[in-house]
């Protein structure tokens, strides 16, 4: 029996199953995402990166952070707050309403709550028990909303509010999520260190700005130059130790300049369909400006969460 | 019948033992079956039935649903744009309103859209629309799908909400109220084919 | 060592269509599988001393600091793709096609066009690993090497994978091994995947994640389906020979056979991935399918040796196999535990990860591999090794290290994963705590690289051995007439 071909058919059905299931399903599913909106409000999102910020990329890409970065926020789990936003006119029963919420606290500190909304009345709770709470806070003729609030290890670390979906990587060639945690993830970097000099100081000399970084110096994305006449203004200030000889200053080249506005560009915290999360309502109006897009989801991104 | 090759080919040089045809062993089947029951129970737990909106830790759409915050008092533009993008209009008129040049006429600054009364746009949205039509100057001949099965009295009066007061596009038209939408439904509720531009234009907006 | 006896090619007047005597099979294969192996030895080394910058720049971040060229990001995926394609690949290769033309009874088929393959193979490795180095990275991992080194690659392979299934179609024993299953299906399945990863990610890239996806899925197909075809092949046709035996479990083979390329191939998505849950779920679902081979190859290896390690005692290539086997059972082990038990799904983020790859594609494939070349070499070109001491040498040597890289690793990544899962720990101290895994597996890398300079040594030391007799041959056939003359002169 010639078994040739028999092997060629079990090697090709083989490779089609998984070639269907993990490269072509995906293709439809996800390589033909479109933009979404934000939810409640709507704003388009995502939003192509800038320039600089796409040729930031590339050196990220060439220099291989994602060895050591990650750029994925992991989300174990969402639980609900319950949120009092305005207290309306009824005090009484108000205060009747949140003495069953939180009964182990005293008349005074429950005036308390009523004042500097909104304010968190209870916490971490499942969507079936904070859902009857606010029903009870709004028959009392306050507003309540209930909070959604993803929890996780990473949220916990501050390194993002939610978990990054597909969305947040959509207009980006390539997509490169990371594979280890050397240095910590970079998802919402954006957001935690937007100050460009600093990132520019710590690209430079990594352990100026982290004690024990085992990050390695990227000084060959600087160039040391003579001062002409006066300090130029991209100079780096770096202490003592690690600066210049007089009449010398550091200055990014324009890699370090487009990595670091690449990693001002790194936000995943718009509330989606797919990533549900309270944000507080933007305070200005959203306009349809593409620049003011980012705007919005940057105040609709800023989680004022409420005073607890 | 498949055999090892000849003795000549082997390494050693020594004769091989004689044949033995050992089966698979049972366990190891036994194993196959139990492994596949418990992926197929894990996979229904985890997965979400190949959602594409699932992510970990939501397990199902319905769940996925019930996480969505609140958006405290109903605001029937914002629940307009909820309903435009969920994606039944964005898909075809596109995010900025302008639709597909040829294809899908514009929304943004569109005479239909700002009628004052909004009895002939509660009629595309319930039924659809097919045949010729010339928005803002420029000619179209697509067909739109109805959404009278589809979308409630609410969430149509929500999306023309939207689309009538969406400043951005340029459109300033009274809102739409469900009762309106109900009234318009009740009208043509024995029609099931899609209306036709001339159609819409013998038929006043205030209907 | 003697001198090779390289006899006449068999009778020319003998009917054409006979089974090729195991000499002509050994001639044929001599001069590609020469230049595969030998590359194959060099990139090894090549590979590791990347791997050594890289560890040591985990003690001393200065080091080798201010050259673009050597910076973390940028060695690090040369050592990797030097490792799976400069060695990894290659020696693969060599082992299918000798095993396709030996065990088919013919030639192998037009020598000189896959010694052309084999050749530019090593071009588009060494053109890739330089447009690394130099910053032209593709960004997906184990896929680093730009596009115009993969075009190199791909005409290099076509040529080597096309000739093989040729070999293969030419053969004259019509009988099939198990290993002509995994071996066949892996010569048609790494130009696809690799065509595929490449058209969908270089040359016409999807849209967002999806590329995160075809690279997992690449990685998995190449690192844990391909090789596990390749070195599980290798070991179901030469443990039973070496050992004596025959295979035991034939109709296991097949059956692990059929789990690796159903189940294995849907793995690698992460639990963190930022894809929606079906895709994890259905790579987890997959490790754990894949146990089924991954318990069923060691008892038949083990069933094969006759329960027993005194076969592979003396024998350094057994050795090499019974090592390279474990390996194998503990990785796909390691893998599903890593998918399964990861509450805080950040497992794949962690050291653990590059200790499974270290460990199923060096501690299993690699020695799968230098058992097969310290056996098929010598034979092909008809010397001894030159330092046979050196076979254990390497092999302890290679065993230690690797467990040096792998355990240390294995444990900080497991730690790791507890630290990264407390909030309140801070990042930089979790970081400084793996540290000292990191020194010892740099020590274990620093033992490898030894190791595999022994490897190209022998390997190195056997084709000038090689040439050397065979020089000494010609020249004693050439002045052979001479001497007689002046013998009949004296």
């Amino acid at each position: 029996m010639n078994l040739g071909p028999l092997i060629f058919l079990a090697a090709f059905f083989g490779l089609a199953w998984s070639w269907f299931g993990m490269v072509l399903t995906p293709q439809i599913q996800i390589g033909r995402l479109q933009q979404t909106n934000t939810v409640p409000a709507g704003a388009t999102y995502p939003v192509g990166r800038p320039g600089l910020a796409r040729q930031g990329l590339a050196v990220y890409r060439a220099n291989g952070c994602a060895y050591c970065h990650s750029q994925q926020v992991v989300q174990t789990g969402t639980v609900c707050d319950v949120v009092l936003t305005d207290a309306g006119t009824n005090h009484a029963g108000l205060l009747v309403a949140l003495r069953k919420l939180r009964p182990a606290l005293s008349e005074a500190e429950d005036e308390q709550l009523m004042t500097g909304l909104p304010k968190t009345i209870r916490e971490r709770l499942t969507k079936d028990e904070a859902d009857p709470m606010v029903k009870t806070l709004t028959s009392a003729g306050a507003k309540a909303t209930t909070w959604i609030v993803p929890v996780g290890p990473d949220i916990a670390r501050g390194w993002g509010t939610r978990r990054t979906v597909a969305e947040d990587f959509l207009f980006d060639y390539p997509v490169m999520p990371g594979s280890q945690r050397v240095g910590p993830d970079l998802a919402n970097v954006g957001l935690r260190l937007p100050d460009a000099k600093w990132q520019l100081r710590h690209l430079y000399a990594p352990r100026s700005e982290v004690k024990g970084s085992t990050m390695p110096p990227y000084r060959f994305l600087f160039e040391k130059r003579r001062i002409e006449h006066t300090r130029s203004s991209d100079a780096l200030s770096l202490p003592s130790d690690l600066a210049p000889e007089a009449g010398f200053e550091i200055l990014p080249k324009p890699e370090a300049v487009a990595l670091v506005a690449y990693l001002a560009s790194l936000r995943a915290d718009a509330p989606l369909f797919v990533a549900p999360l309270s944000v507080a309502e933007p305070v200005t109006t959203s306009t349809n400006n593409a620049a003011t897009n980012q705007t919005t989801a940057a105040s609709s991104g800023a989680t004022n969460a409420p005073a607890k | 019948m498949i055999s090892e090759p000849n003795a000549s080919t082997t390494q050693a040089g020594q004769a091989t033992l004689p044949t033995r045809r050992a089966p698979v062993p049972i366990w190891l089947i036994i194993l196959l079956f139990l492994l596949l029951y418990w992926g197929m129970v894990y996979f229904d737990q985890r997965s979400g039935w190949f959602d594409e909106r699932v992510y970990f830790p939501y397990h199902s759409y319905s769940q996925l649903e019930q996480w969505q915050p609140a958006t405290g008092a109903p605001n029937m533009v914002q629940q307009g744009r909820a309903v435009y993008n969920k994606p039944t209009c964005v898909a075809c008129h596109q995010a900025d309103g302008n639709g597909l040049p040829g294809q899908n006429p514009p929304l943004a600054g569109s005479e239909w859209v700002n009628e004052k009364a909004p009895g002939r746009v509660i009629r595309i949205a319930l039924n659809g629309l097919s045949g010729p039509i010339t928005v803002k100057g420029l000619p179209f001949n697509g067909a739109m799908v109805p959404w009278k099965d589809v979308l409630s009295d609410e969430e149509i009066a929500a999306v023309l909400t939207y689309v009538r007061q969406n400043k951005e596009w340029g459109n300033n038209a009274p809102e739409v109220t469900p009762e309106q939408v109900k009234a318009v439904r009740a009208k043509i509720k024995d029609r099931s084919t899609p209306f036709s531009p001339d159609e819409l234009k013998q038929i006043p907006p205030t209907d | 060592m003697t001198p090779p006896s390289i006899q006449p090619a068999s009778d020319a007047s003998a009917p054409v269509l006979r089974t090729a005597t195991v000499s002509e099979i050994d001639i044929s294969c001599r001069l590609p599988l020469m230049v595969l192996f030998t590359s194959a030895a060099k990139w090894l080394v090549i590979g590791w001393v990347f791997e050594l910058i890289a560890s040591i720049k985990f003690h001393d971040p200065n080091f080798l600091a201010d050259y673009s060229w050597l910076t973390y990001g940028r060695v690090h995926p040369a050592f990797s793709n030097s490792i799976i394609y400069g060695f990894c690949l290659q020696a693969g290769f060599g082992v299918v096609l000798w095993l396709l033309a030996q065990t088919g009874g013919v030639a192998l088929a037009h020598r000189w066009l896959v010694t052309v393959g084999a050749i530019f193979w090593n071009l588009g490795v060494t053109v890739g690993v330089i447009g690394i180095l130099a910053g032209d990275s593709t960004g997906f991992e184990y896929l680093e090497m730009p596009g115009y080194a993969a075009v190199l690659m791909l005409i290099g392979y076509l040529l080597i994978g096309l000739l093989g299934v040729v070999t293969f179609h030419q053969r004259r024993e019509r009988q099939l091994t198990v290993s002509h299953w995994f071996f066949f299906t892996a010569l048609f399945w790494f130009p696809w995947i690799y065509s595929t990863a490449n058209l969908l990610l270089v040359t016409f890239p999807v849209r967002g994640m999806t590329q995160a996806v075809i690279a997992w899925w690449y990685s998995q197909n190449l690192l844990v389906v391909w090789l596990a075809l390749v070195g599980l092949g290798t070991v179901f046709y030469l443990v039973p020979r070496l050992a004596g035996r025959e295979l035991t479990g034939r109709y296991t083979a097949i059956f692990i056979y059929w789990v690796l390329i159903l189940f294995a191939g849907w793995g690698g998505i992460p639990n963190s991935a930022s894809v929606p849950a079906w895709l994890p779920t259905l790579s987890t679902v997959s490790t754990v399918l894949s146990l089924l081979a991954f318990i069923a190859v060691p008892l038949n290896v083990c069933e094969t040796l006759g329960c027993s390690l005194a076969p592979a005692r003396r024998n350094y290539p057994l050795s090499f196999f019974v090592f390279g086997v474990i390996a194998f059972c503990i990785s796909g082990f390691a893998r599903a535990g890593c998918a399964l038990l990861d509450p805080n799904q950040i497992a794949n983020f962690t050291w653990l990860n590059p200790a499974i790859s270290q460990l199923s594609v060096y501690g299993f494939f690699a020695m799968v591999m230098f058992g097969a070349i310290y056996i098929i070499l010598p034979r092909l070109l008809g010397v001894g090794l030159p330092w046979p001491k050196l076979v254990r040498v390497q092999l302890w040597l290679s065993g230690l290290g690797i467990i040096l890289v792998v355990l240390p690793l294995a444990i900080g990544g497991v730690i790791q994963e507890v630290q990264l899962g407390d909030a309140r720990r801070p990042f930089i101290e979790i970081m400084r705590s793996s540290l000292m895994s990191l020194r010892m597996s740099t020590v274990g890398d620093l033992l490898l690289l030894v190791a595999h300079v022994l490897f190209l040594a022998n390997v190195a030391g056997l084709v000038i051995g090689f040439y050397r007799a065979r020089a000494v041959v010609t020249y004693e056939e050439l002045t052979e007439d001479l001497f007689k003359a002046a013998r009949a002169k004296a």
